[in-house]
């Protein structure tokens, strides 16, 4: 057992109301100088959609992530020798157009403008050019676009549904769409540490945070194509590659991530996973199907003192293992097995997990009134069998959170709703005890569970949320330099000359 | 050769206080020589009798020991020079203060004593002798291009020079273009430059590798057939097409090599549904129009 601890992640995207503060907190924090500004290391896509960049989940195109041939790994890119012989014409780069051209607007000619027979009017000035520009795209260019038949018919998850699925997801009336937020996944086993030549992006070895060092970076750009989420972005004035760095100060202080800490719908929670870095290579190379169950395979209880006592071995500290204790990330995916990590196909065992959105129940006109299933034949029972008449295609939610695999997302999706109908028949009282207990029978859980969801879900603490561990980094850096001379300010691009060696 | 042991003999039977003008003799026939001549005639530069009385002490020290500074400034002596001479300028010989002392020296003393001097200047510019072979000029060729070896492990002229004749690539590009140098510098310019080069870049390398008198004639004879023709604008025109066929064949293979890279994803994507949506449309309105006019009828 190699037990180390890894700041992980829950969004629960039934609560997200897709107001894009993250991608707002995280921008004015990180992405607003020169060089940087298309870059949205936090950004809220609508599924379905093509999300940014433009159908990054197409890894036919893209060539990101790994893929397992007979079982051995590799990565989707390149081999060691393709990485050499690509080495100065990387082929699997977005271009800017994919992501999107990025502009300000002539602000001053509204104050400036001659007077005349028209209002001034701001026109859009490119951030990179600086020349006057068409907007052709933005970085949430398709939002709330559910049923266009520009974006959301070219979303990739909705390739393998069938004709009748595929024509319910864009009629209208019958239309649906959910917010999906990204961040980097910090995953376990990263395509875009893997792909990188020049050793530049690596792990963090006490929480699992994956950074690129901009002194080693020599712009190969592999990082970019070999990441499947494309959560790696080139920044063209310094000529270095960046990515989200998950706050890494700020938790070190204490605090949450300024995407979390923003966060209006509440639907992030941040919180240490152990796991046994010994069985990664296994559980990435796992079958489609198994991957899921391999991925909470891999995570260890932080309460078994044999696993303790290796994490400590390891050298994981005792106020981290405190932290894992009362990780609200564990409880939402090992424990209640809800959250489930976006394509795991990919197969970079990524360490941020999402709780799959309730569907809406499927309502037709009919008659000239718009019918929910048969609500009024039933009462509230059809509460119980919202699954078989959502609107979503399970299939749509399988390619996104299981590899197809829609076994697993039923049993979420069971599960979330027997905690709707059991608090609702606790609080509202319209719905009958039989039927509350019939749902938790369905959804394979005790009542004490349902509650701890509902708790958890709707009614948490901000401690509760995010429990920051202990990141004690000004211990670790004691061990190598003085932090009197790291006490100065860091910042962006290189302080220092990169060093040569040769 | 003959020249060192003229000076060898020389020095050997001056007494000791002439030693300044006698290293001024022996730096002459190394480094002058190829050009000039006291009172033997003007050859690629003026003949240097009674270069003293003609010129100020400081200026002809001057003028040995920095031409190049000199003619660069536009001093009017200098530039008139240039002008005189086909615009052949004096090179910089990198001679040390105390060659330049010497050689001042020496030309001083010939100056004073034209009459003594006669014939030794003539040995030192003689052509070449030509021994019992014949020089070849495709001999002289081979030898530019480097097939065959100097004797002396000097490197190929086509290491640093072109010239007319050896195929569209040309030589180096170091040395200026030897074409027409046999008609710049002469026959026994070119003699005297081929048995010890006095050019600051070429006399280091040379010096120690000097070519033999066989080589020289062979290199002499391709030289001066060479001065005759002249690098054609056809073979300048050879080389650019060669460049541009070479960068055609390069863009070709690594467009094949990277044949399957990543294209535009957004703008083709947006395209083709935009397409796909205008031809649903267009088969709708044919739809609604037959029935339309069917109606209206
Ligand atoms: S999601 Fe983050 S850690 Fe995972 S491959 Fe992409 S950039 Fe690397
Ligand atoms: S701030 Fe929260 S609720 Fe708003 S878009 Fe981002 S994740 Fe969703």
């Amino acid at each position: 057992m190699d037990i180390r601890a890894q700041v992980s992640m829950v969004f629960h995207l039934d609560k997200c109301i897709g107001c894009h503060t993250c991608s707002v907190a995280c921008k004015n924090i990180w992405t607003d100088r020169e060089g940087v500004e298309y870059q949205w290391w936090n950004n809220v896509e609508t599924k379905p959609g093509t999300g940014y960049p433009t159908l990054w989940e197409n890894q036919d195109e893209y060539k990101g992530g790994w893929e397992a041939e007979d079982g051995r790994l590799q990565l989707k890119l390149q081999s060691k020798i393709g990485t050499l012989g690509n080495i100065f014409y990387n082929r699997r780069l977005p271009t800017v157009n994919d992501y999107y051209e990025p502009w300000t607007y002539d602000y001053e000619h509204l104050f400036n403008a001659p007077e005349g027979d028209d209002q001034p009017t701001a026109r859009p000035i490119s951030l990179i050019t600086g020349e006057f520009m068409e907007i052709e795209s933005g970085p949430n260019w398709d939002d709330d676009l559910g049923g266009s038949p520009v974006y959301a018919s070219n979303d990739p998850n909705v390739g393998s549904l069938t004709d009748e699925e595929r024509t319910q997801l864009n009629e209208i009336e019958r239309v649906m769409f959910f917010y999906l937020p990204r961040i980097c996944n910090h995953c376990i086993n990263p395509g875009c540490v893997a792909a990188c030549p020049a050793g530049a992006a690596y792990k963090r070895g006490e929480d699992g945070i994956v950074l690129v060092n901009q002194d080693k970076c020599r712009a190969w750009r592999m990082c970019i194509s070999g990441c499947p989420y494309k959560k790696v972005y080139y920044n063209w004035s310094t000529g270095k590659s960046e990515k989200c760095v998950l706050c890494f100060p700020r938790l070190e202080s204490g605090q949450a991530p300024a995407c979390f800490h923003s966060c209006v719908g509440r639907i992030r929670y941040l919180g240490v996973l152990l796991y046994d870095a010994d069985r990664i290579e296994e559980v990435a190379s796992s079958p489609e199907s198994e991957l899921v169950e391999a991925q909470r395979g891999i995570i260890q209880d932080p309460f078994d003192p044999e696993v303790i006592a290796a994490a400590k071995a390891n050298g994981v500290t005792d106020g981290m293992l405190q932290a894992a204790k009362h990780s609200p990330v564990y409880k939402f995916v090992k424990e209640w097995k809800l959250a489930l990590p976006l394509h795991p196909e990919f197969r970079t065992v990524p360490m941020l997990y999402y709780v799959p959105p309730m569907l809406p129940v499927l309502a037709k006109m009919k008659d000239g009134k718009y019918d929910v299933a048969d609500a009024e034949v039933e009462g509230l029972k059809p509460q119980l069998t919202s699954l078989e008449n959502a609107r979503a295609p399970l299939a749509y939610m399988a390619n996104l959170f299981s590899a197809g695999n829609e076994d697993i997302v039923t049993e979420v999706y069971r599960k979330l709703i027997a905690v709707r109908v059991y608090k609702r028949a606790e609080k509202v009282g319209d719905i009958t005890q039989e039927e509350a207990q019939e749902a938790l029978a369905l959804g394979n859980m005790t009542a004490e569970e349902a509650e701890a969801i509902f708790r958890l879900t709707a009614l948490p603490s901000f401690e509760e949320r995010f429990v920051v561990p202990p990141l004690a980094r000004e211990v670790a850096i004691e061990q190598i330099e003085s932090p009197y001379d790291r006490k100065r300010e860091g910042g962006f691009g290189s302080r220092t000359a990169p060093g040569r060696r040769w | 050769m003959l020249a060192l042991l003229a000076a060898v003999w020389l020095a050997a039977g001056s007494p000791a206080a002439a030693q300044s003008a006698d290293d001024g003799e022996a730096v002459f026939s190394a480094k002058c020589a190829a050009c000039h001549t006291i009172g033997g005639g003007t050859l690629v530069g003026p003949d240097l009798e009674g270069v003293s009385d003609r010129r100020e002490p400081e200026w002809l020290s001057r003028w040995i020991a920095e031409p190049d500074l000199m003619l660069a400034e536009g001093e009017p002596i200098a530039t008139d020079m240039l002008a005189e001479f086909n615009n052949i300028p004096m090179p910089n010989l990198g001679l040390t203060d105390v060659e330049v002392a010497s050689l001042v020296a020496y030309l001083d003393a010939r100056s004073g004593a034209t009459a003594v001097s006669e014939p030794e200047q003539v040995q030192a510019v003689e052509p070449i002798v030509v021994g019992p072979f014949e020089p070849s000029g495709d001999t002289g060729k081979r030898l530019f291009e480097g097939s065959d070896r100097f004797d002396n492990g000097g490197p190929p002229c086509l290491a640093c020079h072109s010239i007319a004749g050896i195929g569209a690539l040309g030589g180096g590009a170091l040395g200026p273009d030897l074409t027409g140098a046999y008609g710049k510098f002469g026959e026994s310019g070119m003699a005297s430059i081929l048995a010890a080069p006095p050019f600051q870049t070429m006399s280091p390398i040379f010096d120690d590798r000097p070519l033999t008198e066989e080589e020289q004639a062979h290199l002499a004879l391709f030289l001066s057939q060479a001065a005759v023709s002249s690098r054609t604008a056809a073979s300048v025109g050879q080389l650019a097409l060669l460049g541009a066929a070479g960068a055609v064949v390069l863009l070709l293979a690594t467009q094949l090599l990277w044949r399957r890279r990543l294209r535009e994803v957004r703008r083709p994507m947006v395209a083709r549904s935009r397409a796909r949506i205008e031809r649903s449309r267009q088969a709708e309105d044919e739809r609604r129009g037959t029935t339309s006019e069917t109606e209206s009828r």
